[in-house]
Order: C-alpha cells, then structure tokens, then sequence
C-alpha cells in the first residue's frame, strides 16, 4: 500500500464518520487546552513574580552585611551604627574587609554602601522629595550597570544620582485634599536644596542645607536603584559626622554593606558562600531566583500534571472508540484482508486514524488553549489593579514551543492508545473477521 | 489437462473444549484453469471452509493446497494477503458492501491496497459497473440499491484487480430468485471471459451454468448418489414430525 493512498483512506475513513471523531475528539481537545492553559499560566505567574521582584536584576551582585558570631543582636543596620554602637561579637565591614573580599577568586568590584543616620529632604522650589540616599565610593557608578533614563554616570562632590522613581515622586506638602498632584520638575541639570535634620539632646530642632546638583537619572527599573539618590561616600560621611556629632572611623565603625561583584553569575553563589565563611553575611539574588524558579518548576508541573490527567482521560476516551470502532468494523476488517491488506495495511489504517483523532483534538486545544490564555490576559489587564512600579500585569505566557509539544504530545496520545485496538485488528484471521455478527 | 488447483489431503479441525469438529475431513480435489465448480451439500459440510482455505481466508489444520504451482501453506502473512489481492476475488452471501461508501467507491476499494492510481480506480470503477449493468447507480449507497444490486457490486468489486479465481459463498442466498438468477448469469459471463469459478450453492439452477459438480457431506466430498441418498434422508426426517405425506 503506497503511503499517500494510505493517507487518503485514513481521512477517508475519518471523514466517513465525522460525528464519531469529533466527540472523541472533543476529549483530547480539554485535555491540550487544559495543557497549555495551565502551563501558560504557571509560567505566566513566574514572569510577572521574577519581573516584580526588587533588585533580581542583577545575578552577578552580592550584598554583604556585617556578620554576628554569637548572640544576634536585633538591630536595625545603617540606622543605629555609629561610635560605640557596634554590640559586641559583630563582624563589622571595614576597609580591610574590602582588601579580604577583593583577593577572593572572581571578584570584579567591592564598594561600601552607606546610608544615612538621620533625616534628609530634597527640595525643588516647595516641592519636597524623601530620596533613599546612598554614598559610594565611586568616581562613577556605571560598574553597577543601572541603565541611565539622562545625565552622566560620573559622581563628585555637590552632585547626585536619583533614581527614576524618585525624579517622580516630589510632592507639594502644603497640597490640599482633593486638589491635583504638583506637575513633576524636570530636576535633571538642576542644583536642589537637601535640608538635613537632626535634634540636640534638648529636643531643638538644627537644619543644616547643602547644594546638591542632580547629574542623572536611572531608568525605572522596578529594583531597589528606583528610590535611591547616590552622592560621593566621603560627602555623606561629613554629613553623618555633622548629625553625630563626632568623626567616623570606617575601621572602628564599619559600613552598612559592600557591594560585591563577580566575574561571572555563576560565580556568585561561590564567592558569597566563601564571604559567609570569614564570618560576614552575604546575600545573592541567585538564591532567591532559583528558589522562586524552582517553586514555578514545582507549579508548571503541578498544573501540567493536571492536564496531562485530562489528557489521559481522553486517551481512555480514544481507546475506547478505537476498541468499539474496531469491534464495529470487524467485518470490514475482515473485508480489507480478503481484498488483499496486509497486516501493515490494516495496523496502519487504524493507527493512523487513532493519531488523527488525536491529531484534530490536538489542534483544537491548541486554539482553544492558546485563545483562552490571550483571553485570559485580556480580561487580567482590564480589571486587575495595575502595578504601582508600572510591573508587568500578564496573566499568562505562552512559549512557543508549548502549543507545538502540545499538538506532539496530543497526536502520540491519540497513536498510543490505538496501539492495542489496532493491533488486535492487524492480527484478525479474515475468515474470523468476516463471520463477526 | 493442466491443473489449476491442487488439494491434497485437505483438513480444517475445530476444537471446542472437548469436542472436536472436523470441518474437512480429507479432501482431494482438482481444479482445472477456466472450469465452473459447483460446490454443493447440507449445512455444515464445511462447503465454506472449503472456499475459505481455497481464497486463502484461513489456514487449514493438514493437508496441501497448490495454486498455479504455489503451495498456498508455505505462504507467509503477507504472501497470503498478495495472493488474495492478485489471484482471488471473493463474492459473500452477505455482499459485505461498506455501508459509508457508494457503489463505486466499493468496486474500487481493493485498489486501495494495490498501488493503483486515484484516477485508475475511478476508471476502472466505472467500467465494471458498467459491466455488471450498474454504472447509473455509481453515486448510491448501498442502503440504496436491491439486494441483486448490491450483489453485482460485490461481483464488480470482486473483478477490479483481475484475478484468475473467483470464488462465490452462496452468492444467491440472500437474493429472490429472479436477481439471484441474474447472479448466476453474470457469474457464467465471467466463466466464459476465462475466469476459474466455484461456486458453493444450495440452489439447484446453478448447476447449468456448471462445468463440474461437487458433492460435500460431513467434510468429505462424496458422490452423486451418495449426496442424493443423504439429501433425502435429510429430507425425510426433518419432514417426520411435520407431515405424514410421502413423497
Ligand atoms: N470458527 C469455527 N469454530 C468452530 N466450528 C466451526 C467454525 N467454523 C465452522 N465450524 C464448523 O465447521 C463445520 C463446517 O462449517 P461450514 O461453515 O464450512 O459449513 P457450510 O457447509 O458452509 O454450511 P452452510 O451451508 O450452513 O453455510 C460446521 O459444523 C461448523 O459448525
Ligand atoms: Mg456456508
């Protein structure tokens, strides 16, 4: 039997009893839709986590906190730190540490990151603005790679980099209710005002302002850079020692946190382990990423579990018409064989017509599936709230090779379970066949 | 003479549980090239069997069966579905018609496994229902033709791949007998183009259409006379409790 004729009496065949193969058909078409719906989902679900988390965008960094040996102290870091404060048994950032860190293998940078111990406003006009603010130790802050909305990467002295949300968020503190917010000034180029605060012990009220140049924005990012104002380390340490009133020894005192980074994302994990060695405490994104990928691995299982079940349902469903199909058909099985089809000839034609079963129900879930998820973002992006950091809203995700696996996956189901039933009727004697009532 | 087909010591056993049924029971036959054969006998001489082994439908339990040379018992699975499909065309008391196809889609079906053409079959198609007197009816199903209708598409069917032999299992039985007897016609038109027919029939018309006649009692095949003593032996006690006439 040549093998386009082979083709044309299988469609034949199927086209003969239509009914039949769409209702088997429907079967298979819940279960690819099912498949590709839930797995679009899972997968959806693990874009819109991953994009929304703050600061994953970097896998190479790893931040490094001051370690506690023995009895950890609650405590809230950058906040408290200061000339005598260190509680005993800390591991505290200094100069030094940066030196150990540097020798690690693979290391590129380590910078400190120190924040600031007390209140600080910008200011734009009356426009007021409460900026998460940063000193480092950079002559430019393009080792971090934060992608630049305008302006320059370089920092000096009187000048600061803010990050793109912040360049949003100046507010009018006088503002009624009910009236509109302030349009936002086009800070970029400006010199600002950044009022510091602190208390005497007798509960007076000190300003000190400083000019402060704004030289560039981030891009929205959705990560920690997009609340942050970056100025030179050596400027906010001389504001620090102004709010405490004493001088600051970095070697006595230590940093918030370094800022490392590695050669390679694969080395991150590595070089925070070895930091965590020498008694520091150090945080990879990696980490975080792989649990979160890994829990999503754990969902798109779950849930293409879920379809494969409906896709095994209808796999009893195909069995079970090919086995009455056949049993109905015995007679022109036997028919087929006195006329001259070979064993191969008859295996073929059911399998065949089982694949195509499964085959038609694979494209319709496939339509129904793929339709279904774009519908289902849709509707996600008209009601669901929108993310305030402007995060992705979709629902679901669709890779392309899914819909692709699905229409595979549905046709061998559809061959596998012709596979019995087909090869009982190969194997029919005709005479046998032909007598069947 | 040349001989066509060759039976041997032909045997066909049927276990059944304790039971054993010997369909045939030790047949010798010969059949020469372009001859008529009418099989005759009472149910359950294993007149079926018979044609089914001869069509090669089935294997039988000893004995030889020689077509044109070939020993159709060292055939293998697919050598045997060639043969069927090359030298044998099979005419059923049923028709066996494919109840979703149309009459000419039935003709040209055993094309299907034969390499032809699309086009060939439809060709071919036409041409033998035009042969058996059918080729109007060509587009109907087969719910929608007579009974001697759906026959000669089942003669016509049996025809498409020029075979040598044709074999017939009561091809008239369902039928009344003016179609079935233009069955018998159509099966000697075939006869006289050369083919090598057999026949099996209970219908005693057939016999003039016949080049030879054989006689099947309890998987054997016996004489006239013996036939007719048996036959109306038959006769005679089925008909006991129902009548007292004599015939
Ligand atoms: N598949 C089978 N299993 C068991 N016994 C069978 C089988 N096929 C046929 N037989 C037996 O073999 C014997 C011969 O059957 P066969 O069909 O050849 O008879 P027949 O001469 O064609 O009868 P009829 O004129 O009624 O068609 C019968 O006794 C039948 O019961
Ligand atoms: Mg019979």
């Amino acid at each position: 039997m040549r093998f386009i004729d082979l083709l044309r009496l299988i469609l034949d065949n199927l086209g003969r009893r239509k009914g039949r193969v769409m209702l088997t058909a429907i079967g298979v078409v819940i279960g690819t839709a099912s498949v590709i719906l839930l797995i679009s989902l899972a997968i959806g679900l693990q874009k819109s986590a991953t994009s929304n988390l703050w600061g994953i965008s970097d896998l190479r960094r790893v931040d490094v906190y001051p370690g506690y040996s023995e009895a950890p102290v609650m405590m809230e870091v950058g906040r408290s730190s200061g000339k005598g404060d260190v509680p005993p048994g800390m591991k505290i950032l200094t100069p030094q540490t940066i030196e150990d860190i540097k020798a690690l293998p693979g290391v590129t940078l380590v910078t400190p990151k120190q924040g600031i111990y007390g209140q600080a406003v910008l200011k734009s006009g009356r426009l007021e603005n409460y900026p998460w603010i940063q000193g480092v130790d950079l002559d430019d802050i393009g080792v971090f790679e934060y992608p630049m909305q305008g302006g320059v990467t370089t920092l000096e002295r009187g000048q600061a980099i803010i990050g793109g949300w912040v360049a949003q968020q100046f507010y009018d503190p006088k503002q009624r209710p009910g009236q509109d917010p302030p349009a936002q000034p086009d800070v970029l180029g400006q010199t600002l005002r950044l009022v510091l605060t602190k208390w005497t012990q007798d509960g007076v009220m000190i300003n000190k302002t400083v000019n402060i140049k704004i030289v560039g924005i981030m891009s929205q990012a959705q990560a920690e850079q997009d609340s942050v104002m970056f100025v030179r380390l050596d400027e906010l340490t001389a504001w620090n020692e102004w709010m405490m009133g004493s001088r600051i020894n970095y070697n006595r005192d230590g940093y918030n946190q370094l800022v490392v980074r590695a050669e390679d994302p694969d080395q991150a994990t590595e070089i925070a382990d070895a930091i965590t060695n020498m008694g520091y405490q150090a945080s990879t994104s990696q980490s975080v990423v792989q649990g979160i990928n890994s829990f999503f691995i754990v969902l798109q299982v779950v849930f293409g579990g879920i379809g494969a079940i409906s896709l095994l349902v209808a796999a009893i469903g195909i069995a079970n018409t090919m086995a009455m199909a056949i049993l109905e058909r015995t007679r022109e099985i036997g028919l087929m064989k006195a006329v001259g089809a070979t064993n191969k000839d008859v295996l073929s034609i059911f399998l065949g017509e089982a694949a195509g079963i499964g085959f038609i129900g694979g494209i319709g879930g496939v339509i129904i599936g793929w339709g279904g998820s774009l519908l289902l973002n849709m509707v996600a992006s008209t009601f669901m709230p929108s993310n305030p950091y402007g995060g992705t809203q979709l629902a679901t995700s669709t890779p392309g090779w899914l819909p692709l696996f699905a229409l595979v996956f549905a046709t061998l189901v559809g061959i596998i379970s012709g596979l019995y039933p087909s090869l009982r009727a190969a194997t029919l004697v005709p005479v046998n066949a032909l007598k069947y009532e | 003479m040349t001989i066509f087909i060759q039976i041997r010591d032909l045997r066909k056993t049927y276990v059944m549980g304790k039971s054993t049924v010997h369909a045939l029971d030790g047949i010798d036959l010969d059949i020469i090239p372009g001859s008529f054969t009418v099989v005759m006998g009472p149910s359950g001489s294993g007149k079926s069997t018979l044609l089914h082994l001869i069509g090669g439908l089935d294997r039988p339990t000893s004995g030889s069966i020689v077509v044109d040379g070939e020993p159709l018992e060292k055939m293998d699975e697919n050598q045997l579905a060639e043969y069927r499909r090359k030298m044998v065309g099979f005419i059923f008391q049923s028709f066996n018609l494919v109840a979703t196809m149309n009459a000419a889609e039935n003709v040209g079906f055993p094309m299907r496994f034969a390499r032809t053409t699309n086009r060939e079959r439809r060709t071919r198609s036409m041409e033998l229902l035009k042969r058996v007197g059918l080729d109007d009816r060509a587009l109907h199903k087969p719910t929608e033709l007579s009974g001697g209708q759906q026959q000669r598409v089942a003669i016509a069917r049996s025809l498409v791949n020029q075979p040598k032999i044709i074999l017939a299992d009561e091809p008239t039985g369902n039928l009344d007998t003016a179609s079935g007897y233009g069955i018998m016609q159509l099966l000697s038109v075939l006869h006289k183009a050369g083919h090598t027919v057999i026949v099996v029939t209970h219908d005693p018309r057939m016999q003039h259409f016949s080049t030879h006649i054989i006689y099947l009692l309890d998987g054997r095949i016996v004489s006239e006379a013996e036939y007719q003593a048996a036959s109306t032996f038959d006769f005679a006690e089925t008909s006991e409790g129902e009548t007292t006439h004599e015939s």
